[in-house]
């Protein structure tokens, strides 16, 4: 056999033998080692080359091809198995690092905003998109305020149907003013108008104040503090035809469905016409069950164009100007939209139920 | 009010179904609260004869009843009941008769024995509250026949809740006006016949000193009668209407209030010393009320008096020797009109209320205050026998609602304008329905002159004529129009208790009043508490001062629950007097948190971990970083109801904002938690507003980090320690922070090792070991000068 021959036989055994270790390698460190094993400075690809330089010169480059053809088998042989083995390792890894995914995360305790709070933002929110801007006002009030400005004089009928808390005389000695806590947010109305003429304003004025109020009676649907949003609107020309366009986009929005609405000529001393406003249903689609009694119909708010007295009382002209107004309870909205059975568990705050309910989506 | 069905078609012809009729009312704006069908509540329970009765084999109460009820077979019935026997009739629920109570009959075996229907009493017919055994029909009852139709049973009774404009409503006639006007149907007139009059008599006298609050009285004796039971009808159409018969003549007055809404009062004669007098009470005259209260009047009473005494408090309530009795003989028949305001008044002060008082309150028609005495006369003569003396009659029914010139009132409006404000168009027909509600209408183009009728007290603006037409044409007929949108931008939404809620809070909501005792546990005793002057209880009797016992509350409340931890947050309104400003108060808006049992449950990956003062100050810190503040915390032993040691003041700015702490341990297991409590409160309103974050450039250059661990006294406050460090490490110091401490073994007694991590960064440059060798140099030689500290590593 030449020289020449026994080289090419070299390299083809080589190759063969090299191409099986690498197959045979069990992980990245033994392939990384068979790399420096055949092709490292001192390797058996680099071993065989020694016997180039006995061969002939004309032989020398026909066995370089031959060594370049298996360098690049070998090195291709080796990126193929790494390949390989570096997919198996990874593999490997991944079901060694697997973790129960259905464990619970870690978490910094439960919080939830209160059912009542999660109302009052939304109620406010859908106002506030309508141009209506938020007030506020104090919850121990004057009788002026919660009652007399409100058209309602201190021998009204309606008065004494107000429950009203009275705070002890506040001054010393001398009699004062006596003072209660608010029955409704409408003081609200009043002390806005006010301030709001007193600073220049002139209507139009959309206002919505959401804040607690006060009545004296307690039982089974009855809370001696609950939560009520007045709204209110004054401009030229705004009609009973608004006040039913805001409530309805107002009640469709909150209840995040179409919602009929119905009013009914009611009485409030401080609106004039004033309604009643029932939703159909939201339970039973208006056909009748349990929660409406059967009528299909479920009363939500008060309502009615503010009486002239109102508007007079805090000196806008009632011939040029005109308004609705509405006070809503937030508990009451919230216990329909989320089916809550009983007034009691707003204020009981058991933790089962605020943290199931306040959850804010 | 309840309003039976027929009595109603006394006044008008209606031929609607009562759900038809209930529907009305509501458009009318007559709240019905329920309406009752009698009738139809007892359909199935028929009229049945007791053809034989047997002792029950097996029990010694019950007995063995065949009963016809015109069927084929006579029935086979156990019955409880014992005071029947053969040939009675009786009312029969037979098989699948729903009874008023609910209960459904069935077929059923009682003690073994079969029974096909149940005899009923009255009380399970829905007539009576109760009742003693079976309801006995009169013998000629027809066997067979529905007992409704037998006993004539109301088809319907309305349930109305009028409301308190509405006076002239709260009677049969008033109601029936609204439907009758509505229906386009006619009212019918009423029967009304004079009165014989017995000149022999003397009328009554009567002064009316008090003429503002009493515009027209009119008193008549009648003489001679015989007081009786009233007739069966009248006691029925009583019971219906929801009032209890008392005595013939009170009866009939009752009657005549429900029919016409004129409440009037009846006075024994013989009882009465003297002329009549209706002034105002000067204040001090004592008053035995009927009602079995002893009163002692306040000047500006309305009074109706003899020579002797106060008889009535007008319009409220009579005397209780004056009242008419079984044995009364002669009686003087009081009618009038008494000023609402007058009578509201007077009624709130003494909490009295009377069928009489709620209509005068809300006003009567001064027009049947006449009539009224007309009808009563009649209809106790016709009853009760006796003669009638002229009627004694003070001022005129006239006078009431008139103006100057004695012509009804009258409203001007322009019906363009009420058009607008209700946003619908007003179709002329319906002035007619207004015309049969009493009202005169004159247009003449846009302008209409309405004259009110004397019942309408509530109409006397523009607005009530708006009201008037738009319950008539009916609210649903309004169109739903939105206004035009203002454009004013929302203000900021308030984010406090959302960002508590963020950080694993749950949010509650208190009562804003609390006991005086819960008030002591935070805030001393001082002038500055606000008390309710009628509180539910004395747990609800003063206004808040401090959130925390509410969450203390809740806390509690919770725990006793099987919760083994809570994170509480609570926003809203702390109230107190203001010192500086007599008789004002303030309302300061607060966030507080409560913290108490584990903050970590045992978990998977780590066991449970309760709450600390730590956990407290990292969320309340946490916050005001969120809104741009910084807080700081000073150590404060001397604050009410926090654990000295564990409980600071804490400063925003200048500002005193709020308070941290470890709730006293005697107070907290008063309450029966037995895991350390920590509460935290902020004044919002003491907050300023952060800065809105300026953009900085990021640094260029990496920062280098070093830690030193030195061993201080334990005295020592790690807050001054990071002061003097920052003050020694120069200008390149991005950060310092504790971040390891220990003062276990190795570490000697009243020392602590604390480990400090400090940062340096340089905006221009790369930092090298030389810079951090100098700063480490520069505080290591500040923690010696300043705080004795030794370094360990």
């Amino acid at each position: 056999m030449s020289e020449i021959d026994s080289l090419k036989a070299q390299l083809e055994s080589l190759q063969a033998d090299a191409l099986n270790a690498f197959a045979a390698a069990e992980n990245l460190n033994a392939l990384q080692q068979l790399r420096v094993q055949y092709l490292g400075k001192k390797g058996a690809l680099t071993e065989v080359l020694k016997g180039v330089g006995k061969l002939p010169p004309a032989d020398r480059p026909v066995i370089g091809q031959h060594v370049n053809a298996t360098k690049s088998a070998l090195a291709a042989g080796l990126d193929a198995c790494e390949t390989t083995l570096a997919e198996k390792e990874k593999i490997a890894r991944i079901e060694a690092e697997r973790i129960d995914v259905s464990l619970p995360g870690r978490t910094k305790g439960k919080g939830a905003l209160h059912p009542v709070q999660n109302g009052l933002d939304e109620i406010s929110t859908i106002f506030s998109q309508m141009g209506f801007v938020v007030a506020e006002g104090p919850e121990i009030e004057d009788e002026f305020h919660n009652f007399d400005a409100l058209n309602i004089p201190p021998e009204h009928p309606a008065r004494a149907m107000h429950d009203t808390f009275f705070v002890k005389e506040m001054g010393n000695g001398e009699k004062s003013e006596p003072m209660l806590l608010r029955t409704h947010t409408s003081p609200v109305q009043i002390r806005t108008m006010k301030r709001f003429l007193a600073e220049g304003g002139e209507p139009p004025l959309a206002v919505v104040a959401p804040g607690r109020v006060y009545r004296c009676d307690y039982d089974v649907t009855h809370s001696p503090m609950f939560h009520q949003v007045e709204v209110f609107k004054v401009d030229r020309d705004v009609s009973m035809a608004h006040l039913k366009g805001v409530l309805k986009h107002f009640l469709s929005t909150y209840f995040e469905k179409d919602v009929a609405i119905r009013l009914r000529p009611h009485y409030f001393p401080f609106t004039e016409p004033s309604a009643e406003v029932d939703i159909g249903c939201v339970f039973c689609a208006g056909k009748g069950c349990r929660i409406c009694k059967g009528s299909g119909w479920i009363e939500v708010l008060g309502s009615g164009m503010i009486h002239p007295n109102v508007l007079q009382s805090v000196g806008i002209d009632s011939e040029e100007f005109s308004g609705f107004a509405f006070g809503l309870g937030v508990e009451r909205l919230v216990m329909l939209k989320q089916g809550i059975p009983d007034l009691r568990l707003f204020f009981e705050n058991d933790v089962r139920f605020l943290s199931r309910m306040g959850v804010n989506k | 009010m309840k309003i039976p069905f027929s009595w109603l078609k006394e006044h008008v012809a209606l031929t609607a179904t009562p759900m038809q009729i209930a529907d009305d009312l509501v458009r009318l704006g007559h709240e019905v609260e329920a309406v009752e069908m009698p009738r139809a509540a007892v359909v199935g329970v028929r009229v049945g004869l007791i053809a034989s009765k047997q002792p029950h084999p097996d029990a010694d109460k019950l007995s063995l009843l065949k009963v016809d009820v015109g069927d084929a077979e006579a029935l086979d019935i156990v019955c409880g009941a014992s005071n029947m026997d053969e040939g009675d009739k009786i009312p029969v629920a037979t098989l699948g008769t729903v009874l008023p109570n609910g209960l459904k009959i069935k077929k059923g075996k009682i003690r073994g024995e079969t029974s096909c229907g149940m005899c009923c009493s009255e009380t399970e017919l829905g007539l009576a509250e109760d009742s003693a055994g079976l309801l006995i029909l009169p013998a000629d009852a027809p066997v067979g026949a529905e007992v409704g139709d037998y006993l004539e049973l109301e088809e319907a009774v309305f349930d109305l809740s009028i409301t308190p404009n509405r006076g002239d409503c709260m009677n049969v006639r008033g109601i029936a006006r609204d439907l009758a006007a509505d229906a386009g149907l006619p009212l019918n007139d009423l029967d009304l016949h004079a009165v014989a009059l017995d000149a022999s008599l003397a009328d009554a006298v009567v002064t009316v000193s008090a003429e503002q609050d009493c515009p027209v009285y009119m008193a008549r004796r009648i003489q001679g009668i015989t007081v009786a039971d009233s007739p069966a009808w009248m006691q029925a159409k009583l019971i219906q209407a929801g009032q209890r018969p008392v005595n013939g003549v009170v009866d009939v007055l009752n009657t005549i209030m429900l029919d016409l809404g004129q409440p009037m009062h009846a006075f024994d004669a013989d009882t009465l010393s003297g002329s009549i007098t209706v002034s105002s009470a000067q204040g001090g005259e004592p008053f035995s009320a009927l009602d079995g209260r002893e009163l002692t009047l306040n000047a500006g009473d309305l009074l109706v008096s003899d020579n002797a005494s106060v008889i009535a408090l007008a319009g409220i309530m009579g005397s209780e020797p004056t009242g008419v009795r079984e044995t009364t003989t002669n009686i003087v028949l009081e009618s009038a009109f008494f000023r609402p305001a007058r009578i509201s008044e007077t009624r709130r002060v003494y909490a009295m209320v009377s069928e009489a008082s709620m209509r005068f309150e809300r006003g009567v028609d001064p027009a049947m205050v006449a009539v009224a005495m007309q009808r009563a006369t009649n209809m106790i003569i016709d009853l009760f026998g006796g003669s009638a003396s002229a009627v004694t009659v003070c001022g005129d029914a006239g006078n009431v609602n008139a103006d100057a010139s004695g012509a009804s009132r009258k409203v001007n409006a322009s019906v363009s304008r009420i058009e607008t404000r209700l946003g619908i168009e007003i179709p002329v027909a319906v002035d007619d329905v207004l015309v049969r509600m009493g009202f005169a209408l004159q247009r003449n183009g846009d302008a209409l002159t309405v004259s009110v009728p004397s019942f309408r007290h509530d109409v006397s603006i523009p607005e009530d004529i708006s009201e008037e037409y738009a319950r008539v044409i009916g609210f649903d007929k309004i169109p739903e129009l939105l206004p035009p949108l203002a454009t004013t931008a929302p203000a900021r939404q308030d984010r406090s208790v959302h960002d508590a809620v963020g950080a694993g809070f749950l949010q509650v909501i208190n009562y804003a009043f609390i006991s005086a005792s819960e008030q002591r546990l935070f805030v001393p005793q001082d002038d500055l508490d606000i008390a309710l002057e009628n509180p539910i209880s004395d747990a609800m009797s003063v206004m808040r001062r401090s959130v925390w016992p509410g969450l203390l509350n809740t806390a509690r409340y919770n725990m006793n629950r099987q919760q083994s931890g809570v994170s509480l947050v609570e926003q809203g309104r702390v109230y107190l007097k203001n010192q500086k400003a007599e008789n004002s108060h303030d309302e300061i808006n607060v966030i507080a948190w409560l913290m108490s049992g584990d903050v970590e449950q045992d978990d998977w990956f780590g066991n449970a971990r309760q709450a600390d003062f730590f956990d407290l100050k990292g969320a309340v810190n946490a916050w005001l970083t969120l809104r741009g503040l910084t807080g700081r915390f000073i150590a404060d032993d001397s604050m009410q109801g926090l654990q000295a040691g564990q409980s600071a003041k804490i400063l925003v700015g200048r500002a005193e904002a709020g308070r941290i702490g470890r709730v006293d341990g005697d107070i907290a297991s008063s309450l029966d938690i037995d895991t350390p409590v920590f509460v935290a409160e902020i004044n919002l309103d003491a907050l300023t507003t952060g800065k809105q974050a300026k953009f900085v450039p990021l640094p260029e250059f990496p920062g280098v980090e070093r830690d030193l661990v030195f061993l201080f006294e334990r005295t020592v406050s790690s807050e001054a320690i990071l002061n003097a460090v920052k003050s020694a490490a120069g200008k390149m110091l991005t950060d310092a922070r504790i971040f390891d401490r220990y003062d276990g073994k190795g570490v000697p007694d009243g020392f602590v090792s604390l480990g400090i991590r400090f940062a340096l960064q340089d905006g221009k440059r790369t930092l090298t070991q030389e810079d951090s060798d100098t700063a480490s140099q520069a505080i290591i030689a500040a923690m010696d000068k300043r705080f004795g500290a030794m370094l360990r590593a």
